[in-house]
């Protein structure tokens, strides 16, 4: 396979093009895959923080930032259903945070009791080994500048009401451009003006013995009014919500799917200028008694060294850029196996651009080696 | 016909339709034996070419038959075909058909690894030809470096690779100078007396007649003349 390399390093710049072009294709693919990750964990990061096997909203809810108030009966009542070891609530509303230094922001502040889950972000947590107060107010590291605190614990104003930001942590950066804060659920409650007895979100731990689906099917006769999701479900449907109902998943795929349609024509383009410019080589090859699986490979393993070189070049340049990236968009996530999985279709969009330039070479007379 | 190693049988072969229609051969019938170099001449348009590529598997007789070591070859499919060319013929051109990114060695390697793809030691072999032929010092240049005469040597070198027992060469000398050309000339002479291969020059070169065992002259697409050289 000699004949494929050296034929398209013999045009080195024709052959840098292409690898750019594939390079180009990876980093997009790459990068807009690591949008859709970030994006679709994003979506669901606190109904997945928590350790509730099922979480009960109010009817037609479609995602965690879209909750309304639940009667407090509700949580009365799910606690008596049969499997129901523990409920807890969670709240979400957006609030008017006034920083040390007086600016005014609007945040979305999320209450929780401490029993929604170890991941879940509250302070009041009892087997937290981390000493804050049980009305502390914390906030993601991402959002620092937003917050616009120097110095922790930090007075501040939510609602009018006095609070303390007592901690950073990491991971819950802001999704909807607007910074998570987070605090117990008595205090957010306070903050919000909220009853009490309500919540937005009752969660339920469930008894292992019990089948999840029966103690879910219990739970929907009779809370007939509000939806009973199992954790999963109300995940997935948060993501299907921010993904394909607001069309943002959709654009961010498309710019991923035109990122391997670019690297599809111009590696075609490339492979198939290179293809006819040697066709008189295939036709001698031909006439040499090459098989026509000889003379396909050829061909193949060209696209494959651009798609391979274009592939290792573009996620090069793509690890620095997520890294950077995150730095803007605190919820991008490449996880390990998404660059290396695009080495896949990158090969097959090569694969797929030299079927042209293949059915070229393979149809080529061998008895044209005669003609001048 | 069918017993001979190299044959065609009342060939004929026309290019075109309906009033485009131009016939190349005419019912030829011509036999090659093993051990020999044939001369085929003939003016522009008298079926030279035509008559190499029947031979060389490359076309199929609209009538007649096309033997090559008593197969009728034109009865085969075009993968069949290709494996007829790949072990037993070999071409060599007027100009010359290197492949322009290799090098010299890798051409000829080329041309083993596409007849012999079994062989060990590709490389190895594709020297011994190359310094048989006088190019040891040009192994590793890419064909643009190289003289027109060198060129061919490296053709014939490629052709040789495999050790198919037909060559056939189309014009060989046609762009190469006197002294490069006769060299040629003798190179092939010197395939048929020592390895007893089947050569067919299909040329103008008046300087084939004296290494050439016979001569066939072609008119308008038939055998006008056969003469064997003394």
């Amino acid at each position: 396979m000699k004949l494929a390399l050296q034929n398209i390093l013999h045009d080195r710049g024709r052959f840098s093009v292409t690898v750019l072009g594939v390079s180009f294709a990876v980093f997009l693919m790459v990068f807009q895959g690591s949008l859709l990750a970030g994006f679709l964990q994003a979506a669901s990061r606190l109904i997945d923080a928590s350790d509730a096997d099922i979480w009960i909203t109010a009817r037609g809810v479609q995602a965690f930032e879209f909750g309304t108030a639940l009667e407090s009966r509700v949580r009365e009542m799910a606690a008596g259903v049969p499997g129901v070891i523990e409920t807890g609530r969670v709240c979400m509303a957006f609030a008017v945070y006034r920083t040390p230094v007086g600016k005014q922001q609007v945040v979305a502040l999320v209450g929780a009791d401490p029993n929604v889950g170890k991941r879940f972000p509250v302070p009041d947590r009892p087997e937290s080994s981390d000493q804050m107060s049980p009305d502390a107010v914390l906030y993601d590291v991402s959002d620092r500048k937003q917050m616009e605190v120097e110095t922790l614990p930090a007075e501040v104003e939510i609602n009018r009401h006095r609070a303390i930001i007592e901690r950073e942590i990491q991971g819950y950066g802001a999704f909807l451009g607007v910074p998570f804060l987070f605090t117990s659920y008595r205090n957010a409650t306070r903050y919000m003006g909220f009853d009490s007895g309500e919540a937005m979100y009752i969660l339920l731990r469930t008894d292992k013995s019990y089948p999840l689906s029966q103690v879910q099917q219990r739970l929907r006769q009779r809370l007939p009014e509000v939806d009973v999701l199992t954790q999963k479900e109300f995940a997935h449907k948060s993501r299907m919500y921010w993904t394909m109902k607001t069309g943002a998943g959709g654009a961010i795929l498309t710019a991923a799917v035109l990122g391997f349609l670019i690297g599809l024509v111009v590696v075609s383009q490339t492979i198939y200028t290179n293809t006819v410019e040697n066709i008189e080589e295939y036709a001698t090859l031909k006439a040499m008694g090459a098989a026509q699986v000889f003379v396909a490979r050829i061909v193949l393993t060209q696209a494959l060294i651009c798609g391979l070189l274009g592939s290792i070049l573009g996620l090069l340049a793509v690890v620095p850029s997520i890294g950077y990236a995150k730095s803007l968009i605190p919820w991008i996530s490449a996880p390990w196996w998404l660059p290396c999985t695009m080495v896949v279709p990158s090969l097959a969009m090569c694969s797929l651009a030299s079927i042209v330039s293949v059915r070229s070479a393979l149809a080529v007379e061998p008895g044209r080696v005669f003609r001048a | 016909m069918p017993n001979d190693f190299l044959a065609v049988e009342g060939a004929s072969v026309s290019f075109g339709k309906a009033q485009a229609r131009v016939c190349a051969l005419r019912d030829v019938c011509l036999a090659f034996q093993p051990g020999t170099l044939s001369l085929v001449m003939g003016p522009s348009g008298s079926g030279k070419t035509t008559l190499l590529s029947l031979l060389g598997c490359l076309l199929s007789p609209d009538d007649g038959s096309v033997f090559v070591d008593g197969v009728a070859v034109n009865r085969l499919s075009e993968a069949e075909r290709t494996v007829v060319r790949q072990k037993k013929i070999s071409f060599i051109f007027q100009a010359f058909r290197l492949f322009h990114s290799l090098s010299a060695l890798d051409n000829v390697a080329l041309g083993l690894e596409i007849r012999d793809p079994a062989a060990s030691r590709r490389r190895e072999m594709a020297r011994d030809l190359l310094l048989q032929l006088g190019l040891g010092d040009k192994l590793h240049q890419e064909p643009n470096a190289l003289s027109p005469g060198e060129k061919q040597r490296v053709a014939i070198a490629r052709a040789l690779a495999g050790n198919p027992p037909i060559l056939l060469a189309d014009e060989p000398t046609a762009s190469l100078d006197a002294e490069a050309g006769r060299n040629i000339c003798q190179i092939l002479r010197g395939q048929v007396d020592e390895q007893g291969r089947t050569v067919i020059v299909v040329s103008h070169d008046p300087r084939w007649e004296r290494f050439a065992d016979r001569t066939i002259t072609l008119c308008d697409g038939r055998v006008e003349e056969e003469v064997a050289v003394p």
